[in-house]
């Protein structure tokens, strides 16, 4: 009885260690990745840097024309994205049969959710540019192709928010008379929403950090203004990270560390953010 | 028929007007007085229970004639469910009067929550369920295409077994059928509606200071409270109760069924119980029902000193269930 007891302790023991372990090994790697960054990096984060846009000599290079390229692909991204995504998951969940056809729409929702970044820009290519002649090179384009991307992540995790409100909330809704449609909007998405938020955090990010969509309907174009709207030539940052670690001019290393700071900083922005909104609407049983 | 509520006669002592319910009255006791004898063979849940014959309120105005004096307020006839290819339920015709408890007994799984949730088409949020068969609420088919279902549940409320209050304040939760069947004019209307209908379900004293705290942070007895006074803030016709003590101790049990005492008259009520003492404490009328069949109808007194049928029988002396 003793020694059993002090195995089981024993074996908590390990496995705490083991689980340390597991965590200290994906955080050295993100340390790894910050001093790097901020040792090369840190040096470059000057006022121009900051306010100015791309250029071909290194000292007048800045990042802002990228920022707010970023900015404004993923407005365009979320304002398609999460609305698009959202009632789809509802549809799906709550006012859908359960048929054939969508099963069918399920399963090619998961599948969309893991094809290769790639394919979509290939399809923004085709679809957007080559179909519909928007504008190349522009956040609009950008935040379209993203938004397709972004769209079947949201959709998944909404209706896993969705499936998860409690049946007993419903039935209450139902019991004092509300209609289908008061049930969902009164009860269940209010219910859903910190849960729908989660899963735009992921897409969102997944979003932010994308380049070879960007890169295949034009936005790695050489650009030296910021754009003033979804239309103008822009760039993105993660794209813009691709392209200055491809210069000669060794003076643009220090350059892509710095944008990798910014980046990450921004998406801390961005996720904090949406954390925050999350809690928000958060509600204790 | 009346369109009127009655006024609530809390006490069962009330003395009845009528010579004739009087008269009745007398010979139900004369006849419960003779099968006094039996009561000594019965076991368990009636050793000692003269409380189940003293607490069954005695005005039952519409005894004296029977059927003719007053349509009951839902009959079902012939109602059969099937989920899929299994069915549910069997041929069962049950009426629900306007001024009694009808409680549905039976062991688990026999059916009586499934037709409990047909009377106000609750049935229709579960794939694959089918129910035939007449349901009549005044006259009127539920299951007819022009019956309006969110009409019908606004007339026949509903209470679950697990007390699901929404998560939102006290006040919300009441006000919440009032406000989307718009029956009230302004935030005065509101407020008056709400606290009428806490103060029926008995819980107003409990909450009048804390209205604005979530329902969830209630007690399990005040979050079943706070769901019936959510019930009748609509004002509806009939309440259905699905085992609504089955989660709570004996003292919010004890709340609730003298709760439903007071209900009584105001509101039809049907009730799914588990507890044979319960159905027999709070009900006028009971139905037994078995492997989804309905074997026995009638007044409560009757089904648990006198039952026709001997599964009736052996269900409520404990053999089974």
């Amino acid at each position: 009885m003793q020694r059993r007891v002090a195995q089981r302790y024993a074996a908590e023991r390990r496995f705490k260690w083991l689980g340390f372990a597991a965590v200290a090994l994906s955080i050295a790697f993100l340390a790894f990745l910050l001093i790097t960054m901020v040792a090369r990096g840190a040096g470059g984060l000057t006022s121009t840097f900051l306010t100015a846009s791309d250029s071909t000599s290194a000292e007048m290079a800045g990042v802002y024309g990228a920022l707010k390229g970023s900015f404004l692909t993923i407005i365009v991204t979320m304002a398609l994205a999460f609305p698009v995504g959202v009632l789809s998951a509802v549809y799906l969940e709550e006012f859908a049969r359960r048929n054939r056809f969508n099963d069918f729409i399920e399963v090619s929702i998961n599948n969309l959710a893991a094809v290769p970044s790639i394919i979509f820009g290939l399809l923004g290519l085709a679809v957007f540019l080559n179909l519909m002649h928007l504008p190349r090179s522009a956040p609009l384009v950008g935040g379209l192709t993203l938004a397709l991307m972004t769209m079947p992540v949201i959709v998944i995790a909404g209706r896993n928010a969705i499936k998860a409100v409690p049946p007993s909330i419903r039935d209450a809704a139902l019991g004092v008379g509300a209609s289908k449609m008061q049930v969902v909007f009164h009860h269940v998405l209010p219910l859903a929403i910190p849960g729908i938020l989660t899963g735009t955090i992921i897409g969102m990010a997944r979003a932010l950090g994308e380049t070879a969509p960007l890169l295949m309907i034009g936005m790695r174009a050489f650009i030296a203004s910021p754009p003033s709207g979804v239309t103008d030539p822009a760039t993105a940052l993660p794209v813009q990270i691709f392209l200055w670690s491809d210069e000669v001019d060794r003076a643009f290393v220090e350059k892509t560390s710095a944008a990798i700071i910014v980046l990450l900083v921004f998406m801390l922005l961005m996720n904090g953010l949406a954390i925050y909104l999350r809690n928000r609407f958060e509600r204790r049983w | 028929m009346t369109k009127e509520k009655q006024p609530i006669t809390t006490n069962s002592t009330v003395p009845f007007p009528s010579t004739a319910v009087a008269a009745d009255a007398a010979r139900d006791d004369a006849g419960i007085a003779k099968e006094d004898t039996a009561w000594t063979q019965v076991p368990e849940p009636a050793a000692g229970s003269s409380p189940i014959t003293t607490e069954v309120p005695a005005p039952e105005p519409q005894d004296t004639a029977e059927g003719a004096a007053r349509a009951p307020k839902m009959t079902a006839d012939k109602v059969s469910v099937f989920y899929g290819a299994k069915q549910a339920l069997k041929d069962v015709s049950i009426q629900v009067h306007d001024d009694k408890v009808t409680a549905f007994i039976g062991p688990s799984g026999c059916g009586k929550s499934t037709f409990l949730r047909c009377l106000n088409r609750m049935n229709d949020t579960i794939v694959g369920a089918r129910v035939s068969g007449d349901i009549k609420l005044e006259g009127e088919d539920i299951y007819s295409p022009r019956m309006d279902v969110v009409q019908l549940r606004a007339r026949v409320g509903m209470v679950f077994q697990k007390p699901n209050p929404f998560p939102k304040s006290i006040y919300e939760n009441v006000a919440y059928g009032p406000r989307i069947h718009g029956l009230a004019a302004g935030k005065a209307d509101m407020d008056v509606i709400v606290e009428k209908s806490l103060k029926r379900a008995g819980l107003w004293d409990e909450v009048k200071d804390r209205l604005q705290e979530s329902g969830t942070a209630l007690s399990g007895g005040q979050q079943q409270r706070l769901c019936i006074a959510r019930a009748i803030a609509v004002d509806p016709e009939v309440i259905l109760m699905d085992e609504p003590c089955s989660a709570l101790d004996p003292i919010a049990t004890a709340k609730i069924e003298e709760l439903i005492h007071e209900l009584r008259g105001r509101y039809a009520i049907a009730i799914v119980t588990h507890n044979m003492q319960q159905a027999a404490r709070v009900s006028q009328r009971t139905a037994f029902f078995h492997l989804g069949e309905l074997i026995e109808y009638g007044k409560t007194k009757e089904i648990f000193t006198n039952p026709r049928e001997q599964r009736t029988q052996d269900y409520i002396t404990g053999r089974y269930g």
